[in-house]
């Protein structure tokens, strides 16, 4: 399992360069980000290699920030490479609540983030299949 | 005890029912007499055809005509005062929270009564000269500085005349001196606690056992907050500049209700529309007459602050009544869609939430012909788990609490930790933006 960062903002504009200039000058690479909208606020989900530290730089900045646990799991980087983890899950029964993914190595390697209620049945339906879960992107 | 070191009035404030009646009645009559002197209650008394004369107990209060905010202004700047210039000490103007300020005089024995009364406050509340009193209170015009400095000096308590602002130094002047006594707004206090705990500080470090807090309304939900984060008492004071300042009524050790010292004024509770008194234990306006200042008594002064007599024996056995928390002011109602709306019932439903913090902006606008009520509120830094979905429901259920309590349904917007300005002083908390 792997730690996603949530970053709680207004819906306002400024509010993505204020926390991607934060994380850019603390020299945390951000691999991939999602907005949950809700309309007058939202919540960003970024996916970076030092989780932790990107939750200390902006909570240091007065930003509500948490961590929260999914699984990411690496893909090959080629057409139909998502196809073997869809399967996978699909054949376990299990529902994924959110999801969304990544080149890590174009042409390579990509991961997918998935969120779900039962997170562990989902790495083992995913490494069952022949696939790595990774619980570090250094 | 001879009564030159009755330094805080024990006298007064362990009489009986019986007794503050009596004192009462003699007290108001000289009161009158003493109010005939000013050129405008002589104008006053003459135009009614009454006088002290007309005085056999307190209950007779009703045949004189009301003093009014208007009337202050009116007779501003010394119209209402009963002695010779030589004879004042001290003069503080209102706050203006409302407006033209208002002129008060004191001669020496005003200054000293009103030091009695607030070191009697103190000491209701446990504190005594071995306590260290930091007094976060503005100096200057504003009676929260000198009121509750000279009452705490009285009681011989050592004072720290700090002033508001600069967190920074009145959290350092706290830890060096071990204070064990502040005054303070309870936003200003909130300001403190979450500034500490931004910086990663615990406010319980600072060993602080008692805050007296006053000078704008609050909720029983944010006394509870302070005192989880401080892990000290808080206690509630209420006073108006018009009646000297603080050290009007404060709460005892049971923190139920705050006790007004009947030996320095006559309290009324009336009808905002009709004046006439309404029955005993309902909500109406404090109607106040001071039965010991000298330079310048005022009569039925309509103070506009809503409240009850609580008329119960206090456990801790004075028989001074007490005035429940205040739960508006008539000029700080907003009327909003035709419904009465007094912010502290908005403050009230705020408090319960844990996962905001204690700022928060009333936000007045309209949409077409309709008033549109938004609350302004911020999320707290630590109660964030990063789930959209409880962030759904939280704000549903403030969002359902809201209505329940006000009627209709505001708006709320969550904002970022931080974003709402911070309170020192009297917090502006309703920004109304609807054009007539």
């Amino acid at each position: 399992m792997y730690n996603e960062v949530s970053v709680f903002v207004e819906n306002k504009p400024g509010k993505l360069s204020r926390v991607a200039e934060l994380l850019g000058n603390a020299g945390i690479d951000i691999l991939a980000l999602e907005l949950a909208d809700e309309g007058q606020y939202g919540v960003f989900k970024i996916l970076t290699a030092e989780p932790e530290r990107a939750k200390e730089v902006l909570s240091n900045a007065n930003i509500a920030v948490a961590l929260n646990k999914v699984a990411v799991i690496e893909i090959p980087d080629r057409p139909g490479g998502l196809v073997q983890l869809a399967k996978a899950l699909e054949n376990a029964g299990l529902n994924v609540s959110d999801a969304y993914g990544c080149i890590i190595e174009r042409g390579k390697r990509a991961v997918f983030v998935v969120k779900g209620d039962n997170l562990e049945a989902i790495e083992s339906a995913a490494r069952n299949a022949g696939l790595t879960t990774l619980t570090s992107l250094e | 005890m001879s009564e030159l070191d009755d330094k805080i009035g024990s006298r007064f404030e362990w009489m009986s029912r019986e007794e503050i009646a009596r004192w009462q009645a003699e007290a108001l009559r000289r009161s009158i007499a003493q109010a005939a002197k000013s050129r405008w209650y002589s104008a006053e008394f003459k135009e009614w055809g009454i006088g002290p004369e007309d005085i056999r107990t307190a209950e007779d209060i009703t045949k004189f005509p009301f003093t009014t905010k208007e009337d202050l202004r009116l007779s501003y700047p010394d119209g209402m005062v009963t002695v010779d210039r030589e004879q004042l000490i001290r003069m503080h103007t209102s706050s203006g929270t409302t407006g033209t300020p208002t002129a008060i005089f004191h001669t020496r024995e005003d200054i000293d009564c009103w030091a009695e009364l607030m070191a009697r406050c103190l000491a209701m509340a446990g504190a005594t000269s071995k306590d260290v009193f930091q007094n976060m209170s503005g100096y200057g015009m504003f009676t929260g500085g000198l009121g509750l400095h000279y009452g705490a000096e009285r009681l011989g308590m050592m004072v720290l005349p700090a002033g508001p602002g600069n967190t920074a130094r009145q959290i350092k002047l706290i830890r060096d001196f071990h204070v064990t006594c502040i005054h303070a707004t309870p936003s200003y206090a909130m300001h403190v606690a979450e500034r500490m705990l931004q910086e990663g500080d615990d406010p319980k470090s600072l060993g602080l056992k008692r805050a007296f807090l006053g000078a704008e309304p609050y909720t029983e939900e944010m006394r509870f907050k302070l005192q989880d984060l401080y892990g000290f008492k808080a206690y509630n004071s209420y006073g108006l500049s018009e009646m000297n300042g603080p050290g009007v009524a404060f709460e005892c050790q049971e923190q139920n209700g705050m006790h007004v010292w009947e030996d320095a004024y006559l309290v009324e509770i009336v009808n905002p529309e009709t004046l006439e008194p309404v029955p005993e234990g309902e909500i109406g306006e404090l109607v106040m007459t001071t039965l010991r200042r000298t330079a310048m008594p005022l009569i039925r002064y309509r103070t506009r602050d809503l409240t009850r007599i609580i008329n119960e024996e206090c456990p801790c056995g004075r028989k001074h009544r007490r005035l429940a928390r205040m739960v508006g002011r008539s000029d700080d109602m907003l009327i909003v869609r035709g419904v009465n709306v007094f912010p502290s019932q908005i403050e009230e439903v705020i408090m319960r939430h844990k996962w905001i913090g204690g700022n928060y902006v009333i936000r007045l606008t309209k949409s077409g012909a309709l008033d549109q009520m938004t609350v302004q509120v911020e999320l707290a830094k630590g109660e964030f788990d990063g789930s959209v979905e409880t962030l759904r429901n939280l704000r549903a259920e403030l969002q359902r609490q809201l209505r329940e309590q006000i009627g209709f349904t505001a708006q709320v917007e969550v904002l970022e930790p931080g974003s709402l300005p911070a309170s020192e002083g009297k917090a502006k908390r309703v920004i109304d933006e609807r054009q007539l």
